[in-house]
């Protein structure tokens, strides 16, 4: 799916919020848990090197299989080393695309995680640059 | 120990900030634009090769652009800005001394620290630099901030250098210099080249080995030191700015909740005087305006409301007008219709005296279209001083004046939500050459 928007991670003063210790199901947490162990700041757990990290907003459901929404943020991280498996912004056709990277009997392939969607096959005549990592995708709900 | 200085830049900054996001551009002739979309301020490679000079206007060359289909870019300053601290960011892990001597070069000290392999060390460098950023730099070496300039012309011009160099040989150094003219020895202008090829004076390895006492009195200290610094007696220290945490900031509480726009931006402009006059008293320029409003917090039974935001100049000003405009422009950002604003306010950063020798861009073309500014600036200051009611600044329609043309600007960092076509059957054929930098 072709991304829309690319945003750089602002730098400010850490913002620590209270992380609750137990995992909040769709109930309420036990009065017995410990209310706060830690505090989490978003961009601690999102960011892990400000220089290389890049934000995108994707279009399209080609990878609704791997959790991508129409409009989500994707947080992406250059410094990764792209390996299948890997969810990758790839520059084809001068646009930047997210796929799953993969490899089946030495062929590359670029997969789409919905049936809808072709993947894309790697040869000799099609180049293409993988641009990044897709390390976390972030879902309005 | 044997100093080791690496100086660090970036190739062809804008264009490669550019394709960055446009890999299909590598190898392809990119030019950027200057404000207004003028003249052509930034070349890759391939539009330097067609003979196309810096700060040519574009109406000259649109025979050119068209045949060889030359990608134009309008500045984008916000972005050549962010990459800039990036590349800074990734330069730092490689060094405890960093200078950052422009928005696109940093001088390094590597004493000590890789005086087992520099050439691997700055391999390490342009790969880990490319990888996170996507910007090819090159890194010149040497035992003094001349030589590592010179280093590092010498690694963008031949490509068999794999874009490292290292000059701490002396064996190696006197080859390079015997073949480099003597103008392309940092410090030295045109003029200063021509009169030293009067006499005689020719390659670099020409003037290194003129005596300092010579050069000291036929032209002056400085090209003395550089003829020092050429026979790696260092000279001239690494100067390490630390971050300038001086701010300026204007801001009050209202007596009476403000909640129209007009009314807002009215006491915003008064602040962004006041800021830009302290800024004056201090002979400093700022680079970064911030604004932010707020309701009252201690009126729970109010909507609340707080918010800011910052924008970075493209160049640094003292100017009211310039201020004022930045300011309005973020107020309309940030304000919302339907509370009560009790405070709202000013703070100017990036923070640098006016002496300091600024990279004169010829882009600047906000700066120059400040010409007589300063001039003004100061009559404003002194009315203001006689008459303390003073010169108000109108603060209605400063933001038109200079709103710059930029009809090419990268498309990504419009904030727009541009749509693309889904073609996967076309794609493209892109250079093979850079992908062994990733």
């Amino acid at each position: 799916m072709p991304l829309t928007g690319l945003w750089y991670p602002r730098s400010s003063r850490p913002l620590f919020l209270p992380l609750f210790s137990g995992k909040v199901a769709a109930g309420f947490p036990s009065p017995a848990d410990d209310y706060i162990e830690k505090t989490l700041d978003l961009n601690e757990l999102l960011v892990k090197k400000p220089a290389a990290t890049f934000f995108a907003r994707a279009q399209g459901e080609s990878m609704l299989g791997a959790g991508i929404h129409p409009n989500d943020i994707l947080v992406i991280d250059r410094s990764i080393e792209p390996v299948p498996g890997k969810i990758v912004i790839c520059a084809l056709n001068g646009e930047l695309v997210v796929k799953r990277l993969k490899r089946l009997e030495n062929q590359w392939i670029l997969a789409s995680e919905n049936q809808y969607y072709p993947d894309i096959r790697l040869h000799d005549e099609l180049e293409m640059v993988i641009w990044g990592v897709v390390t976390n995708v972030i879902h309005a709900v | 120990m044997l100093p080791l200085l690496a100086l660090v830049d970036c190739n062809n900054f804008y264009v490669s900030c550019e394709r960055m996001f446009r890999p299909d551009l590598i190898g392809k002739p990119v030019a950027v634009l200057s404000n207004n979309d003028g003249c052509i301020v930034a070349r890759s490679q391939e539009v330097k090769d067609l003979g196309i000079k810096m700060g040519v206007p574009v109406f000259q060359v649109q025979n050119l652009i068209r045949r060889h289909k030359i990608q134009l870019f309008s500045s984008n300053y916000t972005l050549y800005a962010d990459m800039s601290a990036r590349v800074m960011s990734i330069l730092e892990e490689f060094t405890p001394s960093l200078e950052v001597y422009s928005i696109d070069e940093s001088f390094l000290d590597l004493t000590g620290i890789c005086s087992h392999d520099p050439i691997v060390y700055g391999q390490r460098i342009r790969k880990t630099v490319y990888r996170s950023t996507g910007i090819p730099v090159c890194v010149g070496m040497g035992p003094t901030k001349t030589l590592a300039k010179l280093a590092n012309f010498a690694a963008k011009k031949w490509k068999q250098s794999g874009g490292v160099l290292d000059l701490s040989d002396p064996g190696r150094r006197e080859k390079l210099m015997r073949i480099v003219p003597v103008g392309e020895v940092w410090g030295i202008g045109s003029r200063t080249a021509a009169r030293l090829n009067q006499l005689g004076i020719v390659t670099v390895w020409d003037l290194a080995s003129q005596p300092v006492d010579r050069i000291r009195d036929q032209f002056n200290v400085v090209v003395a030191r550089t003829v020092m610094e050429l026979n790696g007696i260092s000279c001239l220290e690494l100067e390490e700015i630390a971050p300038d945490k001086k701010q300026i900031v204007c801001s009050r509480s209202f007596s009476r909740r403000l909640t129209e726009y007009r009314e807002l931006a009215e006491a915003l402009a008064e602040f962004c005087s006041r800021a830009a006059e302290k800024l004056r008293y201090q002979s400093s320029i700022a680079g970064h305006i911030s604004v932010f409003i707020r309701t009252n917090p201690f009126n729970p039974n109010e909507p609340q409301y707080q918010r800011a935001a910052g924008i970075t100049l493209p160049s640094a000003t003292q100017d009211t007008r310039v201020i004022v405009g930045a300011a309005n422009r973020l107020l309309k950002e940030l304000f919302r219709e339907g509370y009560r604003y009790q405070k709202c306010g000013v703070q100017l950063g990036q923070i640098q005296p006016t002496s300091l020798p600024d990279q004169m861009d010829l882009f600047n073309l906000v700066a120059f279209g400040q010409a007589g500014s300063e001039k003004l600036m100061q009559a404003v200051d002194r009315i203001n001083r006689r008459f303390p009611k003073g010169i108000a600044v109108a603060a209605a329609g400063f933001d038109k004046t200079w709103k710059a043309k930029a009809e090419r600007i990268s498309k990504r960092y419009k904030g727009l939500i541009t749509k693309r076509k889904k073609s996967y059957a076309k794609v493209l054929k892109v250079q093979k050459g850079h992908r062994a930098l990733l």
